[in-house]
């Protein structure tokens, strides 16, 4: 991969947030970095998002499917079975990238609002699924508690989780700037002629999708040994699919960076509203926020920030 | 670039049908390498159907599509381009949020994820495939929303130049343009053609602008060839009058 001097200025300002945020726990306290927590695992379900549904287009509301079987697969091998979490996990994200496959499959023939709708029947069929297929495995709809933690403590949480997003936060980002991402943003824009220039975009989607369900695993699997807990409810309810979409999408789709924002902003705005409006009515309160910033800036939070900078060099110059 | 001892291109016994419709009733022809084929005929005769044939964007109901000697009639749409075939649209279909550049490197990448992933752009080749359809260096950052009707044309051709094809299948490439763009379009036709030997088959319903170009014409009406041969013996052919003017 080559990298140019704007990427290596870019580079500069992951490396620059990653130090930043590396220093937070020296600073805030628990409580904070427990909202953080959140937040990171948010961003990775919303960049696993970006990457397959903000550049090729096939918009899936289908995204807690991949992230229920990455959770239920290793809470079932760790919980029932007693399988190490060092296997489990792999074992999870090998899982959903197969659930990714099975996900690709509409998408050789249908996209736009049946593509969207069949992924939120995977969903929907997965969460009946868990309820009363094997409930003494599944743990019905109950689920599970008690599950094994990877690290104990806020700090160690904090640093983990900001660790695995920041990764995947990098490595996405650095795979869309490719000539692959500009062939998978080609494919959102008009597939029949990226196929027309000798592209299969079977291949390419199917890349896609495998990389995004793999984000998908990875944060679903850690996510869950996270809480320590998984239930159909909370995994294939309809907010958390909504949450995942707000956040990429408030932050900036297409962007990978965006995603990120969006899910610090969300998570911290949902938390701090907490206190003042403790019961659903803050949903409303921030949806207004969603529906503001889209009407105001559809390309969202990142291209406020990235245009405010272009201006501070304007003005420098 | 590989040189066959036969046609090009051959088409055999080609049809297609929508429902109830024959679009397409049993089309034959062959393309020699380096020769300019027009295709004509009055709206809804099934042109562009075959092109969509050709380049594998519609299955044929039955029949035959040979290519360099090779029956390609199962072969998928980016085989086929890979083969050495390529197509412009009636309508422009440019990659609407990327400038000039991004649509031709689209056209350079290769169909290999990897080297998608290892391999960097060109933008120095880019522009090249620009300037050599007739871009400006300016024109290479616009967006297809900044160019006129005939500069999307141009960014087709150098999407298409960009896959280094043998044969290129030019659908109303005439359309929508000008006097002076039809004259710089057919410039740029004749130039390529002389450099890159390329193949031609091409629609237009634009008989003055096509006439100095095709070596030989085939009319097709109602989904059936009606007509073959040099320009000037079929606008004297009875059934091609008759298919358009419907005497």
């Amino acid at each position: 991969m080559s990298i140019d001097r704007e990427t290596m200025r870019y580079l500069g300002w992951w490396l620059a947030f990653g130090v930043l945020m590396c220093l937070l726990p020296l600073v805030v306290g628990t409580g904070t970095l427990r909202i953080l927590i959140f937040a990171h695992f948010l961003a990775m379900f919303a960049m696993s998002w970006d990457f397959l549904s903000g550049r090729t287009g096939y918009i899936s509301f289908g995204h807690p499917f991949l992230i229920g079987i990455a959770g239920y697969t290793t809470a079932i091998l760790s919980f029932r079975f007693g399988v190490p979490i060092y296997y489990s996990i792999p074992a999870a994200v090998v899982a959903t990238i197969v659930g990714g496959t099975l996900f690709f499959l509409p998408a050789l023939r249908i996209r736009g609002t049946y593509f969207a709708l069949v992924t939120l029947a995977f969903m929907e069929i997965l969460y009946q699924l868990t309820k009363v297929v094997a409930p003494k495995i599944t743990g019905g709809t109950r689920g599970m508690s008690g599950l094994e933690s990877i690290v104990s403590g806020a700090v160690n949480n904090y640093y983990m989780s900001f660790g695995i997003m920041f990764v995947i936060g990098v490595v996405l980002w650095l795979l869309i700037r490719t000539r692959l991402g500009v062939a998978l943003s080609a494919i959102r824009m008009n597939e029949e002629a990226v196929r027309s220039t000798g592209h299969s975009t079977t291949k390419l989607k199917l890349f896609a999708f495998s990389v995004s369900a793999a984000v998908s695993g990875v944060g679903g699997a850690f996510y869950v040994h996270y809480i320590g807990s998984i239930a159909p409810r909370g995994m294939f309810e309809i907010n958390f699919l909504f949450t995942i979409l707000v956040a990429a999408l408030l932050g900036g789709a297409e962007t990978i960076i965006g995603p990120i924002m969006g899910a610090y902003f969300l998570t911290v705005l949902l938390e701090y509203l907490r206190p003042v409006m403790p019961g659903m009515e803050r949903y409303l309160l921030y949806g207004g926020i969603a529906l503001v910033l889209y009407v105001v800036r559809p390309a969202g939070i990142y291209s406020l920030i990235a245009d405010a900078g272009r201006k501070v060099q304007e003005w420098r110059r | 670039m590989t040189a066959t001892a036969g046609p090009l291109l051959e088409v055999r016994d080609l049809h297609m049908t929508f429902g109830g419709i024959r679009a397409v009733q049993g089309i034959s022809f062959q393309v020699a390498e380096g020769e300019t084929l027009g295709l004509i005929g009055p709206n809804g005769a099934g042109k562009t159907t075959v092109f969509n044939m050709i380049m594998a964007e519609l299955k044929p109901t039955s029949g035959e599509i040979w290519f360099g000697g090779e029956n390609i009639t199962r072969v998928p749409t980016h085989e086929r381009v890979k083969r050495g075939i390529a197509r412009t649209y009636q309508v422009p279909q440019p990659f609407g949020e990327m400038s000039v550049g991004s649509n031709i490197r689209v056209g350079m990448a290769p169909d290999d994820i990897w080297k998608l992933i290892a391999v960097g752009a060109d933008p120095a080749a880019e522009a090249e495939i620009g300037r050599s359809v007739g871009f400006s260096d300016e024109q290479i950052d616009m967006l297809p929303s900044e160019l006129a009707m005939g500069d999307l044309r141009r960014l087709e051709m150098a999407r298409n130049v960009a896959v280094s094809p043998r044969l290129l299948l030019l659908d109303e490439v005439f359309a929508g343009l000008t006097l002076r763009e039809i004259g710089q379009i057919s410039e740029l036709l004749v130039e390529k053609k002389r450099k890159d030997g390329l193949t031609y088959i091409i629609v237009s319903h634009d008989l003055r602008a096509l006439a100095p170009l095709v070596d030989r014409v085939i009319v097709m009406s109602f989904g059936e060839l009606i007509a073959e041969g040099s320009f000037d013996e079929v606008v004297k052919d009875e059934a091609v009058r008759d298919a358009y003017l419907g005497q």
